[in-house]
C-alpha cells in the first residue's frame, strides 16, 4: 500500500495487470506502486511492454486481468477521460499534436477540462498555461504550427501540454526520443524540478544513463514482466537486468 | 422588393439547404462520416408536418415538434451507430435515410403515404427564415471559437488523444448526432412550412448527393464552409437557366473542378492559404532547439548505438 521505499502512502498502483492480445502477452503480471515526490522509471527493450503498461494505467486499453487503484479506489473499469480527469496526464511515444492548430493552442489543450469536481477560472487556466510555456522552454514558438518545429521542440510542446493540466501524477513515455544531448538534460533537469515540487512522475525512456541519472526508483521489464525493481544504481546491476537490456557487454563499454 | 418577389423560392431554399448542410458538416467536423442528415430533414419535416395537420397545432409549436423529434431520433440513432466509423457508418446511415422514406411512404394514416401530406399552409416569412440562419450561424460560429473548437478538433484528428486530455469522446459524438437532428428538424420543418406539401421521394439519395456536394464543396471545417456551398449550389441553377440545356453538364463540371482545387473545400482552402501564409511569416525564425542545437557528441553517439544494438538484438 505504500510507494516502494519512499514510506508514503502510494497515489497509483497497478494490481497484477496483465494486457494479452490474443497469444501475446504484452503485459502479464505486473505490480508497481507510485507516489510522493518521487520519479519512477520503467526500464525495459523495445517489446517489454512498457508503453502497453502505461496504455493500461491510462484504460487506452483493455486489462485481460489485475487491478487499477488511485488515492486507494479501483478505477480498472474508468473511461480514459476519466482517468485524466482524476489527475493523471501523459505524453505519447510518437508525438499527438492538432497539426491546424497553433502551439499555444495544444498546450491550452491541457487546461480544457478541468479535474473531476473542480472549476477553473480563466485566469487560473491561463496561468496554468503560461507556467507550463515557461517550464518547457516554448515560449518563442507559441504562433507557429507543430509541423513547423523540430521533433525535439514538438515534445516539448506535449509536455507543455501535459503540465497545463496541473496532474498529480505525470506519465512521460519516451519524452526526450530525438532530443539532443543538451535537451535531454533540460528535461531531466525539469523533471528534477517538479519532483521537488511534489509531483509524482512515471518515466519511460530508452536511454540508460539518462534513467539512472534521473530516476529514484526504477521497475525493469522484459517480455511483459517485471524481471527487476529498486535503486537505479542497484537494477542496472542486476544481472537479469543487465541481459535483457544492457547486453552483456555494457560494462566493457560504460561502467 | 420586386426581385425578392420573384426570387422567393431561391431564397427560401437557401436557408433550409444552408440548415441541412450544417447538419452534414457538425458530425464531419467530429470526424464522423453521417449521411444521417437528410433522414433527419425528413424527419423533422414530417414530424411538424403531422403535428400541424393532425394535431392542429400553430406554425411555431409544429416547427418546435419537428425539431425536437429529430433531435431525439438523431440521439438514438447515435447510440445505435455509436461503434461505427468510417464507411461503415456512412452506409449506416445511408440505410436509416432510406427507412425514413419508407416509413414516410408507408404510414399513411400519419404520412398521407406515397401521395404526400397536404395543406401544411404554416406561416413562415422570409424574414423568420432570415433571423433564424442568423441565430443558427452565431451558434455554430461559437462552436468554432476558444476551448471549444479545440476539443471538438481534438475528436476528430485523434480519439486517444483528446480522451487523454479528459473530453469524453462518446459523450461528443452523441451531441453531435443531436444536434445534427436538430438543425436537420429545423430545415426540414421549414422547408414544409414554407412549401405547404411533401412527399417521401423528396428524401431520396438526390437529396443525400446535394447535401453532400454543398458541406464538401462549401469546406467541413467551419458554417462559413456550409454558407458558401449553400449559396454556390442554391444559385447556380437560377443563373444557370442562361445556358439552357447544357445545364447539368455545367453544374457537374463545377463540382468535378471544386474536388479538384478545392480538396478541402472552398473555405478550407482559405484557411490553408492563411495557414501557409503565416508559416511563411515564421520562416527563417529559429525554432526553440536551434538555439542551443549541437550536434551529439561522440561518446553520445556511440553509446545510442550500442543501446540500440542491443535492443535489435533481442
Amino acid at each position: 500500500m505504500t510507494a516502494s521505499m519512499t514510506g508514503e502512502p502510494a497515489v497509483l498502483e497497478t494490481r497484477d495487470v496483465a494486457v494479452h492480445y490474443g497469444g501475446i502477452k504484452a503485459v502479464d503480471g505486473v505490480s508497481i506502486s507510485l507516489g510522493g515526490n518521487r520519479i519512477f522509471g520503467v526500464l525495459g527493450p523495445n517489446g517489454s511492454g512498457k508503453t502497453t503498461l502505461l496504455a493500461a494505467i491510462t484504460r487506452l486499453t483493455k486489462l485481460t486481468r489485475g487491478d487499477l487503484v488511485f488515492d486507494g479506489v479501483s478505477y480498472a473499469t474508468a473511461k480514459p477521460h476519466q482517468v485524466a480527469r482524476r489527475g493523471i496526464a501523459r505524453t505519447f511515444q510518437t508525438v499527438r499534436l492538432l497539426a491546424d492548430r497553433t502551439v499555444y493552442d495544444n498546450i491550452a489543450l491541457g487546461t480544457d477540462v478541468p479535474p473531476k469536481g473542480t472549476k477553473r477560472t480563466s485566469k487560473e487556466r491561463r496561468d496554468a498555461i503560461d507556467e507550463a510555456i515557461g517550464r518547457t522552454g516554448t515560449a518563442t514558438v507559441l504562433k507557429r504550427y507543430p509541423a513547423e518545429l523540430s521533433y525535439g521542440s514538438q515534445r516539448r510542446v506535449e509536455i507543455a501540454r501535459a503540465l497545463a493540466s496541473r496532474p498529480r501524477v505525470l506519465l512521460l513515455d519516451e519524452p526526450t526520443a530525438g532530443m539532443n544531448q543538451h535537451e535531454r538534460e533540460e528535461v531531466a533537469a525539469l523533471m528534477s524540478k517538479l519532483r521537488d515540487e511534489g509531483l509524482t512522475q512515471l518515466l519511460i525512456e530508452h536511454d540508460v544513463q539518462m534513467m539512472v541519472d534521473t530516476c529514484d526508483y526504477l521497475y525493469a521489464m522484459n517480455f511483459g514482466r517485471l524481471i527487476g525493481e529498486g535503486a537505479p544504481a542497484s537494477v542496472v546491476q542486476d544481472p537479469d537486468v543487465r541481459e535483457a537490456y544492457l547486453g552483456k557487454n555494457w560494462d566493457k563499454n560504460h561502467a | 422588393m420586386n426581385w425578392i418577389a420573384a426570387n422567393i423560392i431561391p431564397l427560401q431554399a437557401t436557408v433550409t439547404t444552408f440548415l441541412l448542410a450544417l447538419s452534414f458538416q457538425f458530425p464531419m467536423r467530429l470526424g464522423l462520416f453521417s449521411l444521417a442528415g437528410v433522414g433527419l430533414f425528413g424527419v423533422g419535416a414530417y414530424s411538424s408536418g403531422i403535428a400541424f395537420a393532425k394535431f392542429h397545432w400553430d406554425t411555431w409549436s409544429s416547427v418546435a415538434f419537428g425539431v425536437v423529434v429529430a433531435a431525439l431520433v438523431g440521439l438514438l440513432l447515435g447510440l445505435v451507430v455509436a461503434r461505427l466509423g468510417g464507411l461503415y457508418l456512412a452506409m449506416a446511415t445511408i440505410a436509416f435515410d432510406m427507412i425514413v422514406v419508407v416509413l414516410a411512404g408507408n404510414l399513411t394514416p400519419l404520412t398521407g403515404g406515397y401521395m404526400g401530406l397536404f395543406g401544411i399552409a404554416g406561416k413562415v416569412e422570409l424574414w423568420h427564415l432570415g433571423i433564424i440562419a442568423v441565430i443558427v450561424a452565431v451558434l455554430f460560429a461559437l462552436s468554432e471559437r476558444g476551448g471549444m473548437s479545440r476539443r471538438i478538433e481534438a475528436v476528430h484528428d485523434d480519439a486517444a488523444l483528446a480522451s487523454s486530455q479528459g473530453i469524453n469522446v462518446s459523450a461528443y459524438r452523441l451531441t453531435a448526432f443531436l444536434v445534427s437532428g436538430a438543425v436537420a428538424g429545423l430545415g426540414g420543418a421549414l422547408m414544409l412550412m414554407v412549401r405547404n406539401t411533401t412527399t417521401p421521394d423528396a428524401y431520396g439519395f438526390g437529396l443525400i448527393v446535394v447535401a453532400l456536394t454543398v458541406a464538401i464543396v462549401g469546406g467541413t471545417k467551419s458554417w462559413i464552409g456550409a454558407l458558401i456551398g449553400t449559396i454556390i449550389f442554391t444559385w447556380l441553377p437560377v443563373f444557370l437557366t442562361v445556358v439552357g440545356e447544357w445545364r447539368e453538364v455545367v453544374y457537374g463540371v463545377i463540382v468535378v473542378l471544386a474536388a479538384l482545387f478545392f480538396p478541402t473545400g472552398i473555405w478550407g482552402s482559405i484557411l490553408g492559404v492563411r495557414k501557409r501564409l503565416a508559416e511563411r511569416k515564421h520562416a527563417g525564425q529559429r525554432d526553440v532547439v536551434d538555439e542551443m542545437a549541437t550536434e551529439p557528441d561522440a561518446a553520445e553517439t556511440e553509446f545510442l548505438q550500442t543501446v540500440a544494438g542491443k535492443d535489435s538484438e533481442q
